[in-house]
């Protein structure tokens, strides 16, 4: 029953927020998010590189790239809600949720806030589907490490 | 009018009757006594989960009962748990690289 309850009052809402302090300015953090130089850099997720195709930052325009891991290439496609330079960026991953990051600067650091909502249940199906793949090619990476630096 | 499973237990009462019938299958009575609220509300209430996919409506007998469908609200918490785990890389990902990103501007006397 505990386990239960938390499950439907953690985990199953709509929304899920994940928050974390950054140590750089509120502008350089902004700059990150809304250039496909710097996205291509960090987006990631580890062991993935990430392939800007098409980039307009601005209401309305779209991110279009590609997550490549090791067993699979994840296309994307992000369309700018809303940017509220350097305070706001609001995006739909499209086919399955939303999301609106904000940057609050508090002695030149930067607490950064992703807040995810779903909007279909077709996209939750994919976004299990998509984060699945992610996390079982993260496992054969890190088993590949694993791997390798046991021969070296 | 489509439901999803998020409409399902996007109110209280529907978390709570799906926390009643989680443990043991109860008929619609029984379910429907354990409220404040009316008894049309609660066959409201039961109505959506049906058609969310979370509630199945058995007969059993005169009687009919309501069994709890929770497999897709493991879809929405492994969702859960993959999204943090990847935004927390991310995160990991983004500090790294301004961390490196300032070091060098500094070494080349730029702001940026």
């Amino acid at each position: 029953m505990a386990a239960l309850n938390e499950t439907m009052s953690e985990k199953t809402d709509r929304e899920i927020i994940i928050t974390r302090v950054i140590d750089a300015p509120r502008e350089l953090v902004f700059e990150a998010w809304s250039d496909p130089k710097h996205l291509d850099k960090w987006w990631g997720p580890n062991g993935f590189t990430t392939t800007t195709h098409a980039f307009e930052f601005k209401v309305g325009g779209a991110w279009q790239f590609t997550m490549s891991g090791p067993y699979g290439d994840f296309p994307n496609t992000i369309v700018y809600d809303e940017i509220v330079a350097p305070e706001r960026i609001a995006y739909t991953n499209v086919g399955a949720f939303t999301s609106v990051a904000t940057f609050v600067e508090q002695d030149g650091k930067t607490t950064v806030k992703m807040h995810a909502t779903f909007y279909s249940p077709e996209g939750l199906k994919e976004a299990v589907e998509h984060y699945k793949a992610i996390e079982g090619g993260k496992q054969t990476l890190e088993r590949l490490d694993a791997y390798v630096s046991k021969k070296n | 009018m489509r439901r999803d499973v998020f409409q399902g237990i996007a109110d209280p009462t529907r978390r709570e009757i799906l926390g009643m019938i989680a443990r043991q299958s109860l008929n619609v009575n029984s379910v429907a006594e354990k409220f404040e609220v009316s008894r049309t509300a609660i066959y409201k209430h039961l109505k959506i989960l049906e058609e969310c996919g979370l509630v199945k409506m058995q007969q059993e007998g005169r009687e009919r009962y309501c069994v709890a469908k929770l497999d897709r609200l493991k879809d929405v918490s492994e969702w859960a748990d993959e999204y943090r785990k990847i935004w927390a890389e991310r995160l990991d990902n983004l500090e790294n690289y301004l961390a490196e990103l300032q070091t060098k501007n500094k070494k080349d006397g730029s702001i940026k």
